[in-house]
């Protein structure tokens, strides 16, 4: 590209105190100015300690050992401390609400600029300037806690741009948001790199979203090497990719594409066949959940207005909607954390907010959004032991059924330093041990990597099929839909506005479909799996004519 | 070798500096016995004075990022916790909090915790006034005390039940020694002049001082002794999680941990 050079690493390497394991080896690249640059790599491989190296934080606020040299803009880390670097880098990190100091927009955008004693006027003007920029300017006096997720990641990235850096850098900006709010971050950041010139580092496990704004990726891979190169070549070998790439490889097409529109372009001679309709698969179970006419009220608003709903045993259902739809009141109405305001909700014949103790260990397992909410203990193993206690099972059993799930857990590890994955994986195995006859679970994607989504879709998927079990999840991520969910229930504004298999909700609508789909569309084929099975068939049916 | 920066402790010239404005607050609370003609307004000047003196030296110190985020979250934390004693019958619950705190994170921040918590809080409670400068100085003290008792004694780290009986021990010490100090503060104005209890303004020190033991042991039933109670009971029923919530954060915030720079290394793994 030419450009000048804004971060250089050469032949980088760190090792953690206390651990036994370097974290980088002789990692050696430069970042131009202008560029756009993704890290991924798996959970816990050092994807926040890069982006932490390049303003210094790591070593000088974690401790470590560090070869070689980094330098942004020309100044090295090593002898320039984090705050000598603070007018250079705007860090953001995943969680918005996390670094906000101030109550109001403007407050906070000024913040970063009252600290380091700007004259008046020039933060009126760089306050006005970003308002604009980030379409602000109608939030300004607003109090930053009724923001959307996506308005506040927004107001974070806002006062890191005040400062006017040179880097920009972003650990998992969206990895909270919802679609729709992702999509608003990443255009914005799209525009500060081609209209602004600005460099932006940023980490992201959901590939699919970023992959299209992205001029460069660096892989790192669990034995501390690292590659850099444009998206094609690193997504040609990458385990960590998108639905569209794995499609590419299975279908063996000569290059992968990063976007719907290119792989649609490689695909045209796969669509010329009619294909046949697959069979969803029909779920007999009794049912388990029962709710008829529920209505639910928050003070004069209306959360739930009438929904009548069966889930059955042996049935995966998505319910899905957006922020605020009231997919999180549904839930907790059949948890029975509240009484409904009008109608009822049945749970094997029983009312859910009379349900307790062992009762309702047996009958109800809920994940809320966070969950390590439920983690109260200082171990895994102690964890693993209240389980046991709690639900009447033999001792060592919760732990058997976690090692099942990740066997390389570390049983005397804290609960909150575990990955989030492995943390969904704890508290599954707490709550899925006692065999709840129905498991609900909150936005259980949030934050994972597609390993860990792998892992969370074989569980989920044989707790139902296996056990016959009934599981209900929240989420906006239409793959872990396509992938696990026999039904689809749609909720906009309290209402259900669609209810039917996965694959009629799914495919009649173009914004909920997912990329396999719209790559395949027509064709009824959600995931990898169904697209080459659908294919095998139709060829197997040619050769027999 | 080189190391992340530690968590705060006092400078010599912080610790002179607080010897000094110590010295003036210990003055300004036992004068009574000392009347030397009407001068004890001087007495709640120079407090306020000191304190902002104190507070002004150990902010020019270097003082950490990570310190100071754990000062204000804790701070913020026992800011919250005032309001729900009422202030009634001694029933504080924020002593448990500062003396826990305290014991994690050693005696110097301790000490800038009891100053702050108690500053932020009196802010909250609307408890301004001339005693402020007087309980911001009892506070910094408990938070000193509380972190000054060694966490090994023979190279054998003191945890689990010899320390919860430490922290016991601290917090009835702290509460009693709260309500003494708050008792020689207010007892020359609260009774006015004519009780059997009351200050007698240029009195025999022999005098004054049993009238004030009289006072104290009337007050101290009914506000010491609950204080003590109520943070001897929150510190049996919280030190556990609350010493192992707060030791991991002080081992995640990385304090003292070596750093390094070299041109290449050795791979470990």
């Amino acid at each position: 590209m030419g450009g000048a050079c804004v971060i250089t690493f050469n032949n980088v390497s760190l090792i953690y105190p206390h651990s036994l394991h370097t974290v980088f080896e002789d990692l050696s690249f430069t970042i131009e100015e202008g560029e756009m640059v993704l890290v991924i790599g798996a959970t816990g491989s050092g994807k926040s300690s890069l982006l932490r190296l390049i303003n210094g934080l790591v070593p000088h606020h974690t401790g470590g050992i560090l070869a070689g040299d980094i330098s942004v803009d020309g100044i090295s880390t090593s002898l320039t401390k984090p705050g000598g670097l603070a007018h250079l880098i705007g860090i953001v990190g995943q969680n918005p609400a996390h670094g906000f100091v101030t109550d109001t927009v403007e407050d906070e955008l000024v913040f970063g600029m009252e600290a380091l004693n700007f004259a008046p006027e020039i933060m009126r003007k760089r306050v006005e300037e970003i308002l604009d920029l980030l379409s602000l300017a109608h939030l300004r006096s607003r109090s930053i806690s009724t923001l959307s997720g996506g308005e506040q990641q927004r107001v974070a990235i806002g006062s890191a741009l005040v400062m006017h850096p040179k880097v920009l850098v972003l650990d998992e900006p969206t990895s909270a948001l919802d679609p729709i709010a992702a999509e608003e971050v990443l255009s914005i950041l799209h525009r500060l790199v081609h209209d602004l010139g600005l460099t932006v580092v940023v980490s992201e496990h959901k590939l699919e979203r970023v992959i299209g704004f992205t001029d460069r990726i660096i892989a790192i891979s669990p034995d501390g090497k690292a590659d850099i190169d444009i998206p094609e070549e690193i997504l040609k070998k990458s385990l960590i990719a998108p639905p569209i790439v794995h499609l590419a490889r299975a279908l063996n097409l000569d290059s992968v594409g990063t976007s719907v529109r290119e792989v649609r372009r490689m695909t045209t001679h796969l669509r010329d066949y009619t294909p046949l309709l697959s069979q969803p698969r029909q779920v007999t179970g009794e049912t388990v959940v029962a709710i008829e006419k529920l209505n639910h009220l928050y003070g004069e608003k209306m959360a739930l207005r009438e929904i009548s709903l069966d889930f059955k045993a042996g049935e995966i259902t998505a319910v899905m909607g957006r922020n605020g739809a009231g997919k999180s009141t549904l839930f907790k109405s059949i948890v029975g954390f509240h009484k409904a305001s009008g109608g009822q909700v049945k749970v094997l014949g029983n009312d859910p907010t009379e349900l307790s103790g062992r009762q309702r260990l047996s009958t109800i397992g809920y994940i809320p959004q966070e969950p390590s909410d439920l983690l109260i203990h200082s171990s895994v193993a102690k964890e693993c032991a209240a389980s046991d206690r709690d639900n009447g099972l033999e001792d060592g059993s919760t732990f058997a059924f976690l090692q099942r799930v990740t066997p390389k857990i570390n049983p005397d590890a804290h609960p909150r330093d575990l990955s989030e994955g492995q943390r969904l994986s704890l508290v599954l195995a707490l709550i899925l041990c006692g065999a709840p006859d129905v498991l609900i679970m909150d936005e259980p994607t949030r934050g994972l990597d597609y390993q860990a989504k792998s892992l969370l879709v074989d569980t989920l998927v044989s707790y139902a099929r296996n056990l016959g079990k009934c599981v209900l999840i929240a989420t906006h991520d239409v793959e872990l839909v396509a992938e696990v969910a026999d039904r689809v229930v749609f909720l906009a504004d309290g209402d259900v506005v669609a209810d039917g298999t996965t694959l009629d909700v799914l495919l009649s609508s173009p914004a909920f479909a997912p990329q396999v789909a719209k790559v395949m569309s027509p064709a009824p084929w959600l995931t990898v799996k169904d697209a080459l099975r659908g294919i095998a068939q139709i060829s197997g049916k040619d050769s027999q004519e | 070798m080189n190391t992340t920066n530690d968590i705060y402790r006092l400078s010599h010239q912080s610790k002179i500096v607080l010897a000094f404005t110590s010295a003036i607050a210990l003055a300004g609370f036992i004068w009574p016995f000392f009347y030397i003609g009407n001068l004890h307004w001087i007495f709640v000047v120079a407090i306020a004075a000191s304190a902002f003196l104190l507070v002004s030296e150990v902010g020019i110190g270097s003082i950490d990022a990570k310190s100071i985020a754990l000062l204000g979250v804790m701070s913020a934390f026992i800011t919250l916790l005032r309001p729900l004693g009422a202030g009634a019958a001694g029933l504080e619950p924020i002593w448990f909090a500062l003396i826990i705190a305290a014991r994690v994170f050693g005696p110097s921040w301790g000490f800038l915790l009891g100053i702050t918590s108690m500053t932020t809080s009196a802010l909250l409670t609307g408890g301004v006034g001339p005693w402020l400068a007087y309980q911001v100085f009892a506070a910094g003290w408990i938070g000193l005390l509380a972190g000054a008792f060694p966490q090994k004694i023979a190279g054998r780290l003191i945890r689990g039940l010899p320390e919860k009986v430490l922290l016991v021990c601290v917090g009835v010490l702290a509460s009693f020694a709260f309500g003494l100090l708050m008792d020689l503060q207010f007892w020359p104005w609260v009774l006015g002049s004519n009780t059997q209890l009351s200050y007698i303004p240029g009195g025999a020190i022999s005098e004054n001082f049993s009238r004030f033991i009289a006072f104290h042991f009337a007050s101290s039933m009914a506000w010491d002794i609950p204080r003590a109670i109520l943070t001897s009971v929150l510190i049996v029923l919280t030190a556990t999680p609350f010493l192992s919530a707060l030791r991991r954060t002080y081992f995640k915030a990385a304090f003292l941990t070596p750093i390094e720079f070299k041109s290449a290394i050795q791979r470990r793994n």
